[in-house]
């Protein structure tokens, strides 16, 4: 049977600041070093195959050119200078020809949140290029009450759709596996909201899947169609000791932790099959508009309605993006203990891509407000962390403590720090490199 | 008749007029000198100047902007951001400003509103509250440019900052700021029937009549910033809808 073991503490004299050897936990770069345009790490994962993703999992991460400049830096670059916007307005006008229907049946997909730019994308398919979208939304763990005001706002502004809201048992249960065994306390929320548009796509045959802002590949006006059939690969793989939700194997979660199949239907992906047969395609609408997230709140206030959060967000200053989970707090806190990249460095390496802050302002952004503990919602966190006898006998069976509280927490958080990032000094944690080290190091 | 002041606000970042919506999403507009004169010209009663950046960086660095505008802008000008002391309030007041707005640093040790108005005089101290609805009726002071709450009732915080020595209130409501919906009237008539100084109006100006039923609500002056930035119109409208409304108004 599998255990999950209370978390240890750590061996402090490998965090000492004269420790020599400093390893660099999850592949990450042993040297650090900070883009000279933004404020992003060499330690940022790309995004990967999460199903395979276990402790033992080695991340790529964000390249640097030979200028220390990173390549989200350069593709801002080139939306600036090279693209012709006109060209690609023009590919998406003809992209929306082609699958336009006026038959009363939806024409395409958009998922989202309701957030500003899965509003932006909804709305402006709809009413300047004449689409008729079906959206669909996998719900937050726990919607903060501004997220879901903003998600019954776009659907008030002329919307109609479909929110999946997966069992709630079994998504905690993941969820606390994620995070005990992978400090990933998202994971299942992203699981389940790349595999819900495709199947969606499928079950209402709309061939046309249009997602906003694509996360780096402006290049590419269709989505790699072969991520699909990879994640399905793994799924379809006869061998249920591969596959991995919350770092723990299938075969584990359904031996182990009293799953069954029909509990891990949503995380499952659509069958790559259907979906070649129903000739479904997959845009990102950041290809061919260019995207400015600043821009996409300005148009969701004017069109909808669409409110801030009503105070900053943990970690960061930012009360426009991200802010329907109340879980996004520990999950930037958790990427801040991972890779040593807090929620701030996100934001502000964003706005300075897209010219709305200075270098010099998102250093003192990150330097303030990175790394910041998220108490506002913990408490509930935690219980929504803890798996009480009552409500999960067999899995709560599996851990050695299944309630879940702040000391665990941040004993566990030690447990995910690596020695390359962290030094451990007069009783506290700092970051060895820091972006705001940089005037020292200067200096 | 009463009399009330309209006074173009300039949000300012590092060398920009920057303007968010909830305070949020700041976006650059322009070089904050042209915008100022030209409030000026357009018969402005006064100016306000206010750092959004100040309490990052623990400082106002609106000197230069201030030294400069006094060159060409003949009517008062209020100051805020970052202002933490007696000598941080004098040196934005030996740059050119009239008065200074606080909150972050008020919140923080409301003793500061009573140094100031004892050495500068009351009439040069304004208390800048950012209010947020909690619930009808009620409202919550934040602070930090709309980011951070202070747990501080709106209305009785109003009523200390008076107490303590605040010769005017600036009452920015955070829900409307930038949306161009209107004031949130409930508040202003709140906080004006509350307190016995002159209370600014800011945050939710769409269109001029918006100003007359800021008026009418018992506030003494009403902000602008969107409406003005974006030469939705011009101050001589606003004071138009005043006069109209039955209001008086300085004339130029």
């Amino acid at each position: 049977m599998m255990r999950i073991p209370r978390p240890k503490p750590v061996d402090y004299s490998r965090f000492a600041s004269a420790a020599t050897s400093r390893e660099a936990k999850y592949g990450l770069p042993g040297h650090v070093a900070f883009c000279q345009r933004c404020v992003i790490s060499n330690q940022r994962p790309n995004s990967a195959v999460e199903f395979s993703h276990t402790i033992e999992s080695k991340k790529a991460t964000i390249h640097f050119d030979e200028q220390g400049v990173c390549d989200a830096c350069r593709l801002s670059e080139r939306k600036r200078q090279t693209i012709d916007w006109e060209a690609r307005d023009r590919e998406l006008r003809e992209l929306c020809d082609r699958f336009r229907r006026h038959d009363g049946g939806y024409d395409c997909l958009v998922p989202g949140s309701g957030g500003k730019d899965s509003f932006y994308a909804a709305h402006i398919l709809k009413h300047r290029y004449g689409m008729h979208p079906l959206t669909c939304t996998w719900a937050p763990h726990i919607y903060t009450s501004w997220g879901w005001q903003n998600f019954q706002s776009w659907i008030h502004a002329g919307f109609d759709n479909y929110l999946m809201t997966p069992n709630g048992r079994v998504h905690r249960l993941l969820t606390r596996l994620a995070v005990d065994v992978l400090l990933h306390p998202f994971q299942p929320f992203i699981l389940g909201q790349k595999n819900l548009a495709p199947k969606m796509a499928a079950l209402h045959d709309i061939p046309l899947v249009i997602y906003g802002e694509n996360e780096a590949e402006y290049g590419n006006p269709i989505a790699d169609a072969g991520q699909s059939r990879r994640d399905w690969n793994y799924f379809a793989a006869s061998d249920q000791s591969k596959i991995h939700l919350g770092g723990v194997s299938v075969a584990s979660l359904k031996s182990d932790f009293g799953l069954d199949d029909n509990d891990l239907q949503p995380y499952l992906p659509a069958d790559p099959e259907q979906i070649k047969q129903k000739k479904i395609e997959v845009h990102y609408l950041g290809y061919y508009l260019k995207w400015h997230p600043q821009s996409c709140y300005y148009y969701a206030v004017e069109h909808g309605g669409f409110q801030a959060s009503p105070e900053r967000t943990p970690g960061t200053y930012s009360k426009y993006n991200s802010i329907d989970d109340r879980i996004d707090d520990l999950h930037y806190y958790t990427t801040g203990i991972k890779f040593g990249i807090g929620r701030a460095t996100y934001d502000a390496a964003q706005e300075i891509r897209s010219g709305d802050i200075t270098r010099e302002e998102g250093v003192a952004l990150v330097k303030r407000f990175d790394h910041e503990f998220p108490d506002r919602f913990a408490d509930e966190l935690w219980r929504y962390l803890s798996l009480p006898e009552n409500e999960f006998p067999v899995a709560s069976r599996c851990f050695d403590q299944p309630i879940m509280d702040k000391d665990y927490f941040m004993a566990l958080c030690d447990q995910f720090r690596s020695p390359h990032l962290w030094e451990y000094d007069q009783g506290g944690w700092r970051l060895r490199h820091a972006v705001w080290h940089e005037d020292r190091a200067a200096a | 008749m009463r009399h009330i002041r309209l006074i173009p606000r300039l949000d300012i970042k590092g060398p920009n007029l920057i303007k968010g919506v909830h305070l949020e999403g700041l976006r650059v507009v322009g070089d904050p000198h042209g915008y100022a004169v030209r409030y000026y010209e357009q018969g402005a009663d006064e100016l306000l100047f206010m750092d959004a950046v100040a309490s990052l960086y623990g400082r106002n660095q609106l000197s230069h902007i201030i030294e400069r505008a006094v060159q060409h802008v003949f009517v008062p000008i209020t100051v805020g951001g970052g202002i933490r002391s007696l000598d941080d309030a004098r040196q934005v007041l030996r740059a050119g400003a009239d008065k200074i707005a606080i909150n972050t640093a008020a919140i923080a040790r409301p003793e500061l509103v009573s140094e100031l108005a004892q050495h500068l005089g009351a009439q040069c101290v304004v208390v800048s509250i950012e209010a947020k609805e909690q619930s009808p009726g009620h409202w919550e002071a934040y602070t930090d440019n709309g980011r951070e709450r202070s747990g501080r009732d709106v209305v009785a915080w109003a009523q200390q900052a008076v107490a303590l020595g605040a010769g005017e209130l600036l009452i920015t409501s955070v829900d409307r700021e930038g949306t161009r919906r209107g004031f949130d009237v409930a508040l202003l008539a709140a906080v004006a029937a509350a307190v016995n100084v002159p209370v600014i109006a800011s945050g939710g100006m769409g269109q001029p009549a918006h100003a007359l039923a800021a008026a009418q609500a018992g506030v003494d002056a009403v902000a602008a910033a969107d409406l003005l930035h974006y030469q939705r119109c011009s101050v001589a409208d606003i004071k138009q809808a005043l006069s109209s409304g039955g209001m008086a108004v300085r004339k130029v």
